[in-house]
């Protein structure tokens, strides 16, 4: 699925320890425009449940959240 | 500003006039020895970051509808409305101060500069003026808990991974991260990430200790943003859980706000007495080291080391000892920042601000006086119990690329600790 979607920004998260993922994820939504994806890519567990509940709470979307090898890889949209 | 906004802006302001807040306002002389205390205003030069400046934006208000003679001759006694102008300024000295509080602790009057602040912050959130990021991380932390069957299973498996390191660190395959243990006897409490939650995990098993880890973080941006209600339910999570498995303790990892929140404001905003104690991890740790529950191993660290009080474990929290005598067993080579302990200045990391994108620039350039205390102790590790310090410090080292090690304390003691069989 991810292979189809465009990706407006590659986010390296590797190595930031939560909840740094989720805030830079929050810092760099306004970097895409209305409906562009920001791909992710943390090392840090918590993120699976700290991104999504950042995007559920302020109202952007999770396309996909998962792991990959020791990689947590996210596509999250700006729907605002 | 429109009467009705006035009178709303005011309204918080009468809500939150306690006759302390009512004597920090009234009593301040000027003397601006707060100046010399604040890192920021050393560090800028800025009377944007004046300790008796930030307060005096809300004083302005205070003296025009809360005094008579600043109702009536507002010029004379600088009183003031509360105009968008105001609030402006008011933003920006508030939002960037980091709760140190080394200011109040050099003030002849003892101001809480941050109480007169967390006022400032409910007047700017009922303004709809409150900072969005920290409003943001508060409400995802919420999100967590009022949809927690949406997330459980995500929490779980994150735990289930960090338990696979734990087997790895201690060599023992029974080794595991208790989840909702009833009959344990510590709560832990964590940050989301693992750094908090592995190095514990390992102490704990070492100490035979009957612990159970919370699923909720200890991380509480409500308190930075500064609503005391998403402040107490974002603290509720884990309280909650403490009472209902029924342990007698909860343990706050190395993270200075949590701390501060869990121990001394929780039980004020709740308005209940914790069936329980709370203490700080590395309260825990000091006691586990001295009666022989855990061994480390003293000249495990050879390099010298260095310990940053963070300012709401230490100057806030009154942990001062526990963390150097944990230091002082591992290191051959401890040496102490001048000043420390209650004196310590802040490293500028805290209030949130390590969240805030657009204040990077100028939180590493207000945490100056703490390079210099660094520098000065010639160390090559600086241990600290806190994720913002620690963030910070990071964000300095790198920075100036001084090749220094940022470590939490509980890192140094996995470490060192003899795994015994």
């Amino acid at each position: 699925m991810s292979e189809d979607i465009k990706v407006d920004l590659e986010l390296d998260l590797k190595g930031l320890l939560c909840p740094m993922p989720m805030v830079k994820v929050s810092q760099k939504i306004g970097d895409v425009p209305v409906g562009g994806v920001i791909r992710a890519v943390a090392t840090d567990p918590g993120s699976m449940a700290d991104i999504p509940a950042w995007a559920k709470s302020t109202g952007n979307e999770v396309l996909s959240a998962g792991k990959e090898g020791d990689e947590y890889v996210f596509l999250v949209k700006r729907a605002k | 500003m429109e009467p009705q906004q006035v009178d709303t802006l005011t309204g918080v302001l009468d809500k939150k006039m306690t006759r302390q807040l009512k004597q920090y306002l009234d009593i301040c002389a000027r003397c601006a020895i707060c100046k010399d205390a604040c890192h920021q205003y050393v560090a800028t030069g800025d009377l944007t970051y004046l300790p008796a400046r930030r307060a005096e934006l809300i004083r302005q208000i205070y003296k025009k509808y809360f005094t008579k003679t600043g109702e009536f001759v507002p010029a004379l006694y600088e009183a003031r409305d509360p105009d968008e102008s105001l609030l402006d300024e008011l933003y920006e000295s508030t939002y960037a101060c980091t709760g140190c509080r080394r200011c109040m602790y050099y003030c002849p009057f003892s101001i809480d500069t941050a109480w007169i602040l967390s006022v400032a912050k409910a007047i700017l959130i009922a303004a709809d003026r409150g900072n969005e990021m920290l409003g943001q991380l508060a409400d995802a932390a919420l999100m967590k808990s009022d949809n927690f069957d949406m997330f459980r299973d995500i929490i779980l498996d994150g735990f289930k991974d960090i338990e696979g390191k734990v087997k790895e660190m201690t060599g023992d395959p029974s080794a595991e991260i208790p989840v909702d243990k009833e009959g344990a006897d510590v709560l832990y409490v964590a940050l989301a990430g693992a750094h908090s939650i592995l190095p514990a995990a390992a102490i704990f098993h070492e100490a035979g200790t009957n612990w159970t880890l919370s699923m909720f973080e200890s991380a509480n941006y409500g308190y930075f943003f500064g609503d005391a209600e998403k402040a107490r339910r974002i603290a509720d999570r884990f309280m909650d859980e403490a009472k209902r498995l029924g342990v007698k303790e909860v343990v706050i990892t190395e993270c200075g706000h949590a701390y501060r929140v869990a121990q001394f404001f929780h039980e004020a905003w709740s308005g209940e007495k914790h069936p329980f104690k709370v203490r700080h991890i590395l309260e825990v740790i000091d006691e586990y080291i001295r009666d022989g529950r855990i061994t480390v191993r003293h000249g495990a660290i050879t390099e010298p080391v260095t310990y940053h009080d963070p300012c709401q474990v230490g100057r806030n929290g009154g942990i001062f000892e526990q963390p150097r005598d944990i230091v002082r067993a591992i290191a051959s080579d401890f040496r102490d920042m001048t000043p420390n302990r209650e004196e310590q200045w802040c490293c500028g990391g805290g209030g949130g601000l390590v969240a805030i994108a657009e204040m990077e620039d100028f939180r590493l350039k207000s945490g100056a006086k703490k390079l210099e205390q660094v520098k000065a102790t010639g160390a090559r590790i600086i241990a600290s119990p806190c994720e913002n310090c620690r963030l910070q410090l990071e964000g300095l080292n790198d920075q100036l690329d001084l090749g220094l090690t940022v470590k939490p304390v509980m890192d140094l003691v996995v470490d060192a600790m003899e795994i015994r069989r």
